[in-house]
């Protein structure tokens, strides 16, 4: 395990061999054989599958959860739990006002799940460095955010009504900023920004309604001296460019994109990039050889600010 | 079935995955009486059903919409407008096409979103050995 090459890899470095971060998130809890649920509300077996699955996959860096659901919840959001799956958010308190007529409130170290997470990072951290292992902090992007502030009428609401959408945007910006400094207290020394729903906007929404959203959180990254991340699934190839200038370190994405085409526009931008191991048709279906995929992905990535991971 | 309208989601999983999620919300939160005259399913590709599904209809990227087995919002998470629109466009009958167009005003509803989506099957049959209930 090599928390430097991690490091220097998402900073779009050179590296002697592509790091390998395995976006564990709820399949940690199957690992231990515990109820997803269970494990994402115990800071000692959040931090227990955490550990486990980096020993077990020999993992250069791990995310201490992939649930987007936290930020949502410290702010008032109701969940639906799930045994084999991260919570969903079940109601929009954003529906039908805004965040300051809903009469919410920016979250604290003991809003919502933070305090689990926050013992959990103090449990699993020093085991991690132990490993040579980084401790990774992702949090919820602001459009992702703000859907589950606002519901699915967000993506009307940018073009019908952009007043409310950049106050409800502004308000999820104003809540990742917080969440990244969290993590960055909690000594997550990569911390990245997950937007899955940005990929599936118009360019010019993402440069008004993401981009300017994340920069307060970026900032507080890079002050206290971490390296910063974005995170997007799907097919994102619309707002590709976007991304890689959204000033954070680097990028990751998923299996849809063709990683010669990210390669190529990560070296452009001279970001770090990672994701595309093909999760769903070789990982989890095997319809796809998932050693060939690897071979595929590594020999696509190469050496220079890749990082090797599922999409 | 000529009296609803069919509308498949494919997805990765709609719990797992936001974009498949809110796919799946700008379904359930079309207001009563559009809920009346459609029919429609969550196909997460994490199962074989799915797989098929993605298939069959000629599914190019994850999540799309489908409605009367056309490719609508490949994606793209629709505004409100334009799934009234492509809806009306692809009603089986010229009554539920009027009905369908005469809802473009009324916007998003949100208090029955939970129990549409288990109507629709969503987040369900998200594991490998899962089947789609229609």
């Amino acid at each position: 395990m090599a928390k430097q090459m991690l490091i220097d890899a998402y900073r779009g470095k050179k590296t002697v061999k592509p790091p390998w971060v395995p976006y564990a998130g709820v399949h940690c809890a199957f690992l231990i054989n515990e109820p997803a649920d269970k494990m994402l509300q115990d800071p000692e077996l959040l931090a227990k599958g955490v550990v486990h699955t980096a020993k077990r996959y020999n993992a250069d860096g791990i995310p201490l959860v992939f649930d987007l659901s936290v930020e949502a919840n410290s702010v008032g959001c109701e969940l639906k739990w799930w045994e084999d799956n991260v919570p969903s958010v079940k109601n929009h308190p954003c529906s039908d006002k805004t965040p300051a007529e809903a009469g919410l409130q920016l979250p604290t170290k003991d809003s919502g799940r933070w305090s689990v997470l926050y013992e959990a990072a103090r449990i699993a951290k020093p085991q991690l460095d132990e490993l040579d292992c980084v401790l990774m902090g992702l949090y919820c992007g602001p459009l992702t955010l703000a859907s589950h502030l606002a519901g699915v009428r967000i993506f009307t609401d940018v073009y019908k009504h952009p007043e409310f959408a950049d106050e409800v945007c502004k308000f999820a910006g104003e809540i990742g900023n917080l969440a990244a400094g969290f993590y960055a207290e909690m000594g997550c020394e990569i911390i990245a920004i997950v937007d899955p729903v940005a990929s599936q906007i118009k360019s010019e929404t993402f440069k008004r309604y993401v981009t300017p959203h994340c920069q307060a959180g970026i900032k507080t990254i890079h002050d206290a001296g971490m390296t910063s991340s974005f995170f997007i699934c799907g097919d994102a190839t619309k707002v590709m460019t976007d991304v890689c200038t959204i000033g954070t370190h680097g990028f990751a994405i998923d299996e849809q994109m063709n990683m010669n085409f990210i390669r190529d526009l990560a070296l452009k931008h001279k970001v770090g990039f990672g994701g595309n191991l093909k999760l769903t048709l070789a990982l989890s279906l095997g319809l796809l050889s998932p050693r060939e995929d690897a071979i595929v992905s590594l020999a696509a990535g190469g050496q220079h600010g890749y990082t090797f991971a599922p999409g | 079935m000529a009296d609803k309208l069919n509308i498949d989601v494919v997805t990765l999983d709609s719990v797992q995955c936001a974009a498949c999620g809110y796919m799946m919300e700008s379904i359930a939160a079309l207001p009563d009486d559009v809920q009346e005259v459609i029919d429609y399913t969550e196909w997460s590709i994490k199962n074989k059903d799915g797989i098929g599904k993605f298939m069959e209809l000629g599914v190019k990227v994850l999540p799309s919409i489908c409605i009367e087995r056309d490719v609508v919002f490949p994606s793209i998470i629709p505004q409100y407008e334009e799934l009234i629109d492509e809806m009306a466009k692809r009603a089986p009958t010229d009554a539920m096409k009027e009905r369908i167009a005469s809802l473009r005003d009324v916007g998003f509803q949100f208090d029955k979103i939970q129990e549409n989506l288990a109507k629709a099957g969503a987040g369900m049959a998200t594991r490998v050995d899962s089947t789609v209930k229609k």
